[in-house]
């Protein structure tokens, strides 16, 4: 049995897929990526080759992607993670649904990926200079009802009353709205709902300048949050789909672009 | 021999049409002013005014043929007699479909004299005027009207048009009377008999009058305004009905243009459809003359192209567009991409082969 | 800005290094005009210079593309005005015009709004504007006699600047000299339409000269370098392969030295081969068309030129801008536009939505981004171009395997 693999250096956490020969994805490992990034990586792969008893002999492409991807030794070519996610996020829902759109937010930045019908990318917004918007908003609101960032879903469930808006653009001033609302009594739950809605607003703001395309694969690690999921759906006003896998996206899509790669170049020889 | 023929192509390009066009007009002047004395003789369905009236004169213009045909009954027009006056329009067509409205461009001796007359103009450094759109579209019309007039006077003449009086006879060919080649091309001819006003009744003063007020305004109009007559010239208009049949044509290719304009600036007619239109193909409209100083004054490669059927004769081009302003060298002439690369390899090629 | 230029790329053709000491000649402490000229200082491209050079004068232009002096510009400015027009005004008021120009007066077109209020500042930065009126639309005939007699005016006040008179002789050579750099000109983009051979970067600098450079010499010089383009399509001399995706770039004008996106386009594997810009291409591609060679015509064929052709958004229709930016796509063998926007210009924003759809309506991909003077920030645009670079590739490759 032959292997592909795809490793996604992120700025905070380094994900590696491992497919076989048709594709399926096999296994993951999830590590952080710290300072030393081809060093931190290659420990993580071997780790996945470890737990999957195969060896570096049986791998016939790496690709590497995102922010620290040029810096991967031994991969044998690296592609921009946009390209990487729009490749995952193709094949993470099955035959049946096409991802049009892509609603990637993840720790620091979000991404919005418009493909075309052939799956290639059509259009791109990324918002990276604020933290509104962004996972990190999560983890300041959770901060602020000091909780972890996980409960904030449970919460979301348990709101009676409708979520609070928060109406400040700004994570820093949002912050002191919080706070506020916390103090005038107001409960978590609806606070909790109300983070949710403001980000979704916002990216709903972003990506609804211009065509959104169904289907709308929302990824990232937010995407685990289901009190996000709910409130992206009820802003974007249809079906919003999650995969099972949603930090482990773009890395999935470089292994199979890995496995694109080598078998062209076969064809070449 | 492809390359061949785009040389000479290429070479044709770079020429200026409108000398070319001077001399055209100068040597037609001669045939159809003096061709007369020298026993030239074409016939009297010429799509030009060549005038039957200029003693040196070698035909007639069809206007007079067809405003003479059609000075009958009804009853004479529609029985076997009235055959001739499609023979004559057959012959106009002959004559006309070969040259389209180059006749008027590169033929007509009207319209050399007007371009004789600019050239004082210029000589005098006296600027030109413009028609502006509004007024451009209005008068217009006028050689229409014109035309429609010439062919119902005659007629309304020997028959009642709905009960109405028939017309004097002195308005025999309304056109003629009036028409500014009548009296100034036999000038040319040292012949001033045309200057007159004619005292047989009111009809024919009034007509004659009107025609001494045409000439006279003939003159003022073509020193102010580049052809000024040929806006009105309801032998155009007769033109303009079967001008796309003809052989010769003047063709745009709208994705070529950038519509900068420099055709509208160089027409001197004032035609703007050459600049603006980017869908049509055949670009010749009612007032064109076809003189092509538009095609003389397009730098877009195959813009504008002069074609016979479907022969090229002479095409817009940026090289000869910079010739023409004396600013073309060796530096500067286009250069064939395929060409260049093919050049080297061919010459690798001959290497190789003379290697082995 | 200019190290990056000259070093980081390969096979810079020898015939650039006048032009790249010409750039390093703009920040002299001494003025690099002649002594024997006045110089006559333009904000856009809607300025006759043909009439200029008739005059006895030298035009330049001096639209900037300086961040230094966009932050001196934004004190006297509001934050979210072009930074062309910021980096223009502080340059002027900072007395850091190109090359030490010290103009005799500043002919500012009521062109984009933002540039026309600019007049204004006269008294405060210590320059002299004339207001050139430009009409809003470039299609009716009120737009062309207005714009006839507006030239028309101009022209009064140079003579009376300069101290010449236009004559019909000095206006004739003027015209044709500026014929013959277009000549040269259109040559240059021939030579672009096949395998690169030469940078895009390198032919925004090469055009962006013409900016300030003396006609004649800059002609000379792009003579020399066509020749040297010619020689390397002979000998086959590609800068980069075949699969390199072939980039249009048109939108709010990269002046020199805000250079980023060319420069990032063409880093990451990419390579410009036709910029849609006023202040490369169009600057030169139209052309004069006298009919009468005497005044009364040839000052009205030089106006002509600078209206109806024009592509500038400032015009309202502006579908000419659409067909031109179409045909470069189908003559240049394009495969992706990016079409860059200054924050705060709107009329290249306002523009971009019908631009963009008609691109992509022909099967071409667009990348729209904005950006402002600001050398940093280089992460966010990376990342996207580089993707958008990547998925041409990707569809060449796959088109190619067919």
């Amino acid at each position: 049995m032959k292997y592909f693999i795809g490793v996604d250096i992120g700025s905070t956490t380094i994900k590696i897929v491992l497919v076989d020969e048709e594709g399926n994805m096999v296994d993951k490992i999830a590590s952080p990526t710290g300072s030393m990034f081809n060093k931190n990586a290659m420990n993580a792969l071997n780790m996945l080759l470890k737990m999957n008893q195969i060896s570096l002999d049986d791998v016939l492409y790496i690709v590497s992607t995102g922010y620290g991807r040029k810096l991967f030794k031994i991969a044998n070519e690296n592609v921009n993670e946009l390209t990487a996610n729009a490749m995952g996020a193709r094949n993470s829902l099955g035959e049946d649904i096409k991802v049009r759109t892509i609603i990637n937010v993840g720790g620091q930045d979000t991404k919005v990926i418009m493909l075309n019908e052939d799956g290639k990318i059509a259009n791109f917004f990324m918002n990276d200079k604020c933290a509104a918007g962004t996972g990190k908003f999560l983890d300041i609101s959770a901060r602020n009802l000091e909780i972890e960032v996980d409960q904030l879903e449970v919460l979301h469930f348990q709101a009676k009353d409708s979520p609070l808006p928060i109406n400040s653009i700004c994570a820093v001033f949002a912050e002191s709205e919080i706070i506020s609302l916390l103090a005038a009594g107001h409960k978590s739950a609806e606070i909790a709902s109300g983070i949710h809605y403001s980000i979704a607003k916002r990216i709903a703001r972003m990506a609804g300048r211009r065509r959104i395309e169904d289907a709308v694969l929302f990824d990232g690690g937010t995407a685990l949050n289901k009190g996000m999921v709910e409130a992206l759906e009820n802003e974007l006003m249809r079906p919003v789909y999650v995969n099972p896998f949603p930090q482990f996206t773009t890395a999935y899509g470089a292994a199979l672009l890995a496995k694109e790669r080598y078998e062209l170049e076969k064809d070449n020889l | 021999m492809k390359k061949k023929i785009n040389k000479i192509r290429q070479y044709i390009n770079g020429l200026r049409i409108s000398r070319f066009r001077f001399w055209i007009q100068l040597i037609s002047f001669f045939i159809f002013v003096y061709g007369g004395y020298f026993f030239i003789e074409i016939g009297s369905r010429l799509p030009i005014f060549s005038c039957p009236y200029v003693p040196g004169s070698p035909g007639g213009c069809y206007l007079l043929g067809v405003q003479h045909e059609l000075n009958s009954t009804w009853s004479s027009i529609f029985s076997p007699r009235g055959i001739s006056i499609l023979k004559s329009l057959g012959i106009f067509l002959a004559f006309f479909l070969v040259l389209n409205k180059a006749w008027c461009g590169f033929v007509c001796p009207l319209g050399t004299v007007q371009d004789w007359i600019t050239k004082l103009r210029m000589a005098m450094g006296f600027s030109f005027t413009r028609y502006d759109q509004m007024s451009f579209k209005r008068l217009k019309v006028i050689k229409y009207i014109l035309l429609f007039l010439l062919i119902l006077i005659p007629l309304a003449i020997n028959n009642s048009f709905f009960g109405a009086p028939k017309l004097p006879h002195g308005m025999h060919t309304p056109f003629c009377q009036i028409c500014p080649a009548r009296i100034i091309l036999p000038l040319f001819n040292g012949d001033t008999s045309q200057i007159y006003i004619d005292f047989t009744d009111t009809t024919t003063i009034i007509m004659t009058s009107l025609g001494l007020m045409v000439a006279a305004l003939f003159f003022v109009g073509s020193f102010v305004k580049k052809r000024f007559f040929c806006f009105f010239c309801p032998m155009s208009a007769l033109h303009y009905i079967f001008s796309r049949f003809s052989f010769l044509r003047l063709e745009k290719d709208g994705s070529k243009c950038t519509r900068c304009g420099n055709c509208y600036r160089a027409c001197d007619v004032g035609i703007i459809e050459i600049a603006d239109d980017i869908t049509s193909k055949n670009i010749v409209k009612d007032d064109c003359i076809m003189c092509f100083k538009c095609v003389e004054a397009c730098p877009e490669d195959g813009a504008l192209d002069i074609k016979f059927f479907n022969i090229p004769l002479y095409t817009a081009s940026h090289e000869g567009f910079f010739k023409r302003y004396g600013v073309g060298d060796e530096n500067t002439k286009p250069i064939n991409l395929d060409e260049l690369i093919n050049s080297k390899e061919e010459k690798n090629d001959k290497n190789n082969r003379s290697q082995r | 800005m200019l190290a990056t230029i000259t070093d980081d790329f390969p096979d810079n053709p020898e015939n650039m290094k006048y032009f790249y000491d010409k750039y390093k000649s703009l920040t002299s402490e001494e003025s690099i005009y002649p002594k024997d000229k006045k110089v006559i200082a333009s904000m856009c491209i809607h300025v006759p210079v043909e009439i200029i050079h008739a005059l006895g004068a030298f035009p330049v232009r001096i639209c900037s593309g300086a961040y230094s002096t966009d932050m001196a510009g934004s004190d006297l400015l509001p934050s979210k005005i072009c930074p062309m027009v910021k980096s223009t005004l502080g340059a002027i008021h900072l007395q850091m015009l190109p090359g030490k120009a010290e103009p005799e007066i500043i002919i500012n077109p009521t062109t984009c709004d933002q540039k026309k209020k600019i007049s204004e500042f006269g008294e405060e930065v210590g320059a002299e504007f004339y207001t050139l009126e430009v009409p809003p639309t470039k299609d009716t005939e009120e737009a062309r006699q207005y714009w006839h007699r507006s030239v028309k005016s101009m022209t009064k006040k140079l003579e009376k600047v300069t101290g010449n008179k236009l004559s019909r002789r000095k206006l004739r050579k003027a015209i044709k000299k500026v014929a013959l750099a277009q000549a040269h000109f259109r040559r240059f983009m021939e030579l672009r339409k096949g395998f690169p051979v030469i940078w895009g970067k390198d032919a925004i600098l090469v055009v962006n000269s013409y900016f300030f450079d003396d006609i004649d010499i800059w002609t000379e010089k792009l003579a020399a370098l066509n020749n040297e383009l010619i020689e390397r399509i002979k000998n086959r001399k590609e800068i980069i392969g075949r699969q390199a995706p072939r980039i249009l770039l048109t939108g709010s004008p990269s002046i020199f030295p805000n250079m980023r996106i060319p420069i990032l386009v063409e880093q990451l594997g990419g390579i410009i081969v036709y910029e849609e810009f006023c202040s490369t291409s169009r600057m030169l591609y139209d052309t004069v068309a006298v009919d009468e060679w005497f005044l009364y015509d040839m000052v009205p064929s030089v106006a002509d030129r600078y209206l109806k052709p024009s592509t500038c958004p400032n015009f309202t229709p502006n579908d000419d801008r659409i067909r031109k930016i179409l045909r470069a796509i189908e003559e240049y063998d394009v495969d992706g536009v990016v079409y860059q926007t200054f924050s705060g210009c709107q009329l290249y924003d306002l523009e971009s939505r019908r631009v963009s759809n008609a691109i992509e309506d022909a099967g071409v991909p667009v990348l729209n981004i904005e950006i402002d003077y600001n050398p940093e920030d280089s992460g966010q645009l990376t990342t996207r171009i580089e993707a958008f670079l990547e998925s041409i590739k990707d569809n060449k490759r796959k088109n190619f395997k067919k």
